[in-house]
């Protein structure tokens, strides 16, 4: 019999509780510098605030003044991706970098954990990346929030962190075995620009867009926003969260997977940091 | 009398001839695009960032009518164009700092100005594909009929596009190298200058108090140029003003480049610090 098999299920609860909250709080701090001010400010702050600006000014001289605000929300929802793609993706991959994969995958830890618990912290970055893009919005380009149902958009904000943050540890996954991540998350987010509708009509767009747009995250995130910003209630747009929540569990559940195959094959093979 | 390994830099007084100077330039040029296409992060700041752009353009401009196509192809064109002179040029230096072969360029007898124009030269050179590239996307994709209003004018425009871009990139290399926050800063740069330079919405839409900070900016003038050069709205009068202000404004990027430089090869001599970072 193991060690870990004679613990009683509360005390490994309770490791496992305190590997996941040490293992999201590192991967934070540990592998990204992400509170040295001024690159905080400038990839969390000014980026977002430029692209915002951008595709706004973009989409009003293409259809006039009074569809500033589908921009705004869509750009502004879609910085939770900045996080969920950028931040879980390196994360994981940071691993691999730092030369700390092989303690990680020699050590006995709980593997669901550590690695749901790589894109905790970024779901919460997510969320404030969102605000920040919406208060800009409102204070800049006049965003009424005057009927949003404060509770209603706070939730939808959490479930497209979350969605997002799933398609991340996906990516994530892939990052153990190429050595163009780089290139991978840069590609996915510029094509969630285009197949999210942060700034087209989807429903202008061609059958086979359309289908690729039902699939990824955001898509419903932020049409729920939008609808919620319009007036509309918690009821009305639960049913696109609850496809979100799925959308994302979904990639979380493929990137899991991927990352025991990988681990599994990696050992058998000694490949652990061979692309 | 020739130059030799023992010679002040010319960045400190001494200018190395002109034929050796082209000679680096061109080799600087050729390494640098070897490298270009097997960098993956440049490939993509270069050819598919504008592209995705170029898409979205496409789709939002198109209600517009127009001459809207031929407008996005060249906006997005030199989205790539910015986007390859700040991530790649910017960071030129900081990648010869990271192989450890920033100090032999340094201590060579050629300016390390000669050496950034070389590499600069190259990426700004190789990103005019990227307008290539949106030309053939809006041509197949949409089934748009393309032409260029004013090619020759248009020509001219590229040429002097060229030059005050990689004049820019003289500027922005000591900046970049010399001080982390600026470097750090680097992914906030970009969509300002798509904004500012009016790349594919008229500044006109923009507050008045940011026009003149358009008017410091080469690639607004080009972009004024290049948009009114292949829709054809270019008088000459105007096309003179937007060529004179992009080589004004090139020369005074060399100036404030070179000056940079000094400072930084100065500092990093005196504190001994040109490979930390």
């Amino acid at each position: 019999m193991n060690m870990e098999a004679a613990r009683s299920p509360i005390h490994r609860l309770t490791a496992n509780i305190r590997l996941f909250y040490e293992g999201a709080y590192l991967s934070y701090v540990a592998l990204f510098t992400w509170f040295a001010p001024w690159t905080y400010l400038a990839s969390k702050v000014i980026m977002p605030l430029g692209q915002i600006l951008f595709f706004t000014y973009l989409g009003t001289y293409a259809t006039g003044p009074a569809s500033a605000d589908f921009y705004v929300i869509g750009n502004a929802v879609q910085l939770a991706a900045i996080s969920g793609v950028y931040g879980v993706t390196m994360s994981i991959g940071g691993d691999r970098w730092s030369g700390t994969l092989p303690y990680l995958f020699g050590a006995p830890a709980n593997r669901l954990t550590i690695f749901v618990g790589r894109a905790a912290i970024h779901v919460v970055d997510g969320m404030i990346g969102v605000a920040f893009g919406l208060a800009w919005g409102a204070l800049l380009l006049g965003l009424d929030l005057s009927r949003t149902d404060p509770l209603a958009l706070t939730l939808t904000i959490v479930v497209t962190a979350f969605s997002t943050s799933g398609l991340g540890l996906m990516l994530g996954s892939l990052s153990l075995i190429t050595v163009n991540v780089m290139f991978v998350n840069n590609l996915i987010y510029f094509m969630l620009l285009i197949f999210s509708g942060s700034n087209l009509d989807l429903t202008k767009l061609p059958a086979i867009m359309q289908a690729v747009s039902q699939g990824i995250p955001l898509t419903r995130g932020i049409a729920s926003a939008r609808l919620i910003i319009a007036g509309g209630s918690l009821a009305e747009v639960t049913p696109l969260l609850m496809q979100e929540v799925g959308i994302g569990l979904i990639y979380a559940l493929v990137g899991y997977a991927m990352f025991r195959w990988f681990e599994i094959q990696a050992k058998r093979r000694g490949t652990l940091e061979v692309v | 009398m020739g130059a030799t390994v023992d010679e002040p830099r010319s960045s400190e007084g001494r200018s190395t001839p002109w034929l050796a100077n082209l000679r680096v330039v061109a080799t600087t040029c050729e390494m640098a695009l070897k490298h270009a296409a097997t960098d993956s992060f440049i490939i993509f700041a270069v050819f598919v960032q504008p592209l995705i752009i170029a898409l979205l353009g496409l789709y939002m401009l198109r209600e517009r009518g127009g001459d809207y196509a031929i407008f996005v192809v060249v906006g997005s064109g030199l989205t790539g164009l910015w986007s390859s002179l700040l991530f790649v040029s910017g960071g030129a230096l900081n990648q010869e700092r990271w192989s450890g072969t920033l100090e032999s360029l340094v201590g060579m007898p050629t300016s390390l100005e000669v050496v950034v124009f070389g590499k600069n030269l190259a990426y700004v050179t190789q990103s005019l594909g990227s307008m290539v590239l949106a030309y053939a996307l809006a041509s197949l994709l949409f089934g748009t009929p393309l032409h260029v209003a004013q090619p020759l004018l248009f020509l001219a425009s590229i040429i002097l596009t060229t030059v005050s871009f990689v004049c820019l990139g003289l500027l922005l290399a000591p900046m970049f190298v010399a001080n982390p926050d600026i470097r750090n800063f680097v992914n906030a740069l970009e969509y300002p200058m798509y904004i500012l330079a009016g790349f594919l919405f008229p500044i006109a839409l923009l507050p008045g108090w940011t026009t003149p900070l358009s008017y410091v900016l080469a690639p607004y003038w080009a972009a004024e140029a290049l948009h009114a050069a292949s829709t054809g709205t270019a008088a000459l009068n105007n096309m003179a003003l937007d060529w004179g202000m992009l080589l004004v404004l090139g020369a005074a990027y060399v100036l404030i480049g070179r000056w940079l430089f000094r400072v930084f090869l100065r500092k990093a001599r005196q504190d001994a610090t040109l490979d930390f970072f």
